[in-house]
């Protein structure tokens, strides 16, 4: 049995921030899922706020980064979709209010 | 889905100096203009060298230089050689260079300068070409990339005919070649290239989602026909029935606009940045240039085809590159230099790399200086045209200074902002 929980990967993975809204990926509402298994592997499910973002691998490859500086924690996979699309309302409310939009 | 990898993207140092040239030459175009007067025709060899100046040595070595970055993000596919791009800039920039020499004091010159424009011209359609072919994807900006570079082929063979004309006295008609010349540049090119990456752009940096995209697709076919039934009319000389072609791509353009207001009302991002601003002034300018333009065809008021033109050129053309520039090149650099200290230091956000205070300086005095010298060709006054251009000139030294500031932001500047 796994004893890392799904709030200490949200941890790590809120140190992840995009340089051009400048907000971390968990508060931008972009990370939709996360599931550990009993032997501690991580499968990530998460989109990006566009299609065309040039940063597209280098972020997914830091989601697939953070979770393993936990110890316990052994493979990861990041699955990025795009459905359902993100959008704004997604995001948390300090991101909104930052951006205008709340 | 699709990845960017580093792969893909271009090396920096070989993306650096299409900006640096472009914004220095941007700098010197509107110097220029206080050396040129106002009441000159579009067929006086001084306004005809300033345009190439312009156009060549600012927008067209900013747009590739753009390209070889945004080309793997629109196309989904690495360059076919991103290599060429080491000559592009060479033949490009010295070709402009000794093409404005030859506009302005040495016509001899001009086939030379026309020559290098066009190797120039051809490596990039090459590149772009077997790029394309690599693509699966069938997008609108696909599309336009598509079109707008068989346009761009055209105008520069014509391009080239000029030249060889102007300078050794061949049998052109330059009074029939030279209204196609210009449309299937500003139109054909330009403006369906900007319409080909702003659906990509505009929807990335404002966050909008969601929209209907029918307009910009429908702006796309009208603009795409209509270039080529002018191009076609203008060519067996049914000038009167061409003018039809000019309300077509002014309808193509407002649908354009319908889509930006579309794009406006669903973004997500509603503070106003600098980029916003340069975007609110770049598409403003775009639909009043198109009024300007549609009332000088009805009126054959030539004070509105002038306002019109220098809206379209400065208001719509330069504020849409200039606003792009200070959002891409920050993203550059940091890709460059930051992108592999994340984890490991503090790295700036985007917008920390920009110099507020001489961006908004850039900002404030080249919108002055726009408005007041469109006013000055509006009213036929010089002076007041001279002292926009004053202003303008002021806004893109700040320009200037803010784009070798973002190029030389380092790692240990980060403790500064």
């Amino acid at each position: 049995m796994c004893s890392v929980t799904k709030e200490q990967i949200y941890d790590e993975l809120r140190k992840i921030i995009d340089p051009e809204v400048g907000f971390n990926l968990v508060e931008m509402g972009l990370i939709y899922g996360v599931d550990i298994d009993d032997d501690c592997n991580v499968k990530i499910t998460m989109t990006l706020s566009t299609k065309a973002c040039p940063l597209h691998q280098m972020i997914t490859q830091w989601v697939e980064d953070a979770p393993k500086k936990i110890d316990e924690i052994k493979e990861v996979e990041v699955n990025v979709v795009w459905e359902p699309e993100w959008n704004i309302s997604m995001a948390e409310d300090n991101v909104k209010a930052a951006l205008g939009s709340l | 889905m699709f990845n960017i990898s580093k792969d893909f993207a271009p090396p920096f140092k070989m993306i650096e100096p299409f900006f640096k040239f472009g914004s220095i030459v941007y700098l010197i175009s509107i110097l220029a203009l206080l050396f040129i007067n106002s009441s000159g025709s579009i067929e006086d060899l001084t306004v005809v060298g300033w345009a190439h100046l312009f156009l060549l040595g600012f927008v067209m070595v900013t747009i590739f230089g753009a390209m070889a970055q945004l080309i793997p993000v629109a196309l989904e596919v690495g360059h076919f050689s991103v290599d060429l791009y080491y000559v592009i800039f060479p033949t490009l920039s010295i070709g402009t260079i000794l093409m404005v020499i030859g506009f302005w004091f040495m016509p001899f010159l001009l086939p030379y300068g026309g020559l290098l424009v066009l190797v120039s011209m051809v490596v990039f359609l090459y590149e772009t070409l077997m790029t394309l072919k690599a693509t699966t994807s069938n997008t609108l900006t696909v599309k336009c990339i598509k079109v707008g570079n068989s346009f761009l082929t055209v105008a520069i063979a014509i391009g080239f005919l000029m030249a060889l004309a102007i300078a050794n006295g061949i049998g052109v008609n330059l009074g029939k070649f030279l209204p196609i010349h210009i449309i299937l540049v500003l139109i054909g090119y330009v403006t369906i290239t900007v319409i080909g990456l702003s659906i990509i752009l505009l929807p990335m940096f404002g966050l909008s989602h969601g929209f209907d995209d029918r307009y910009i697709n429908l702006a796309f076919k009208i603009l795409t026909y209509s270039v080529i039934t002018f191009s076609i009319l203008k060519l067996v000389g049914l000038d009167f029935v061409s003018n039809f072609a000019l309300i077509s791509i002014a309808i193509g353009i407002g649908y354009y606009f319908k889509q930006l207001l579309i794009l406006y009302k669903t973004r997500g991002r509603k503070n106003h940045d600098i980029w916003y601003k340069h975007i609110y002034v770049a598409f403003i300018s775009l639909i009043v240039s198109t009024a300007f333009l549609l009332i000088w065809l009805f009126s054959g008021n030539d004070a509105f085809l002038k306002s019109g033109v220098w809206l379209f050129a400065i208001g719509f053309i330069a504020f849409v590159i200039n606003g792009h520039l200070i959002k891409i090149i920050p993203f550059l650099v940091w890709f460059e230099r930051f992108s592999s200290l994340v984890g490991k230091q503090k790295v700036p956000m985007l917008h920390e790399m920009l110099p507020d205070r001489d961006v908004n300086f850039s900002f404030w005095l080249s919108l002055s200086g726009l408005v007041a010298a469109a006013f000055g060709l509006l009213i036929s006054s010089d002076s007041l045209f001279k002292g926009g251009v004053s202003l303008l000139s002021f806004g893109a030294i700040f320009m200037v200074i803010t784009v070798i500031y973002i190029l030389n932001f380092k790692p240990e500047d980060v403790k500064d902002v």
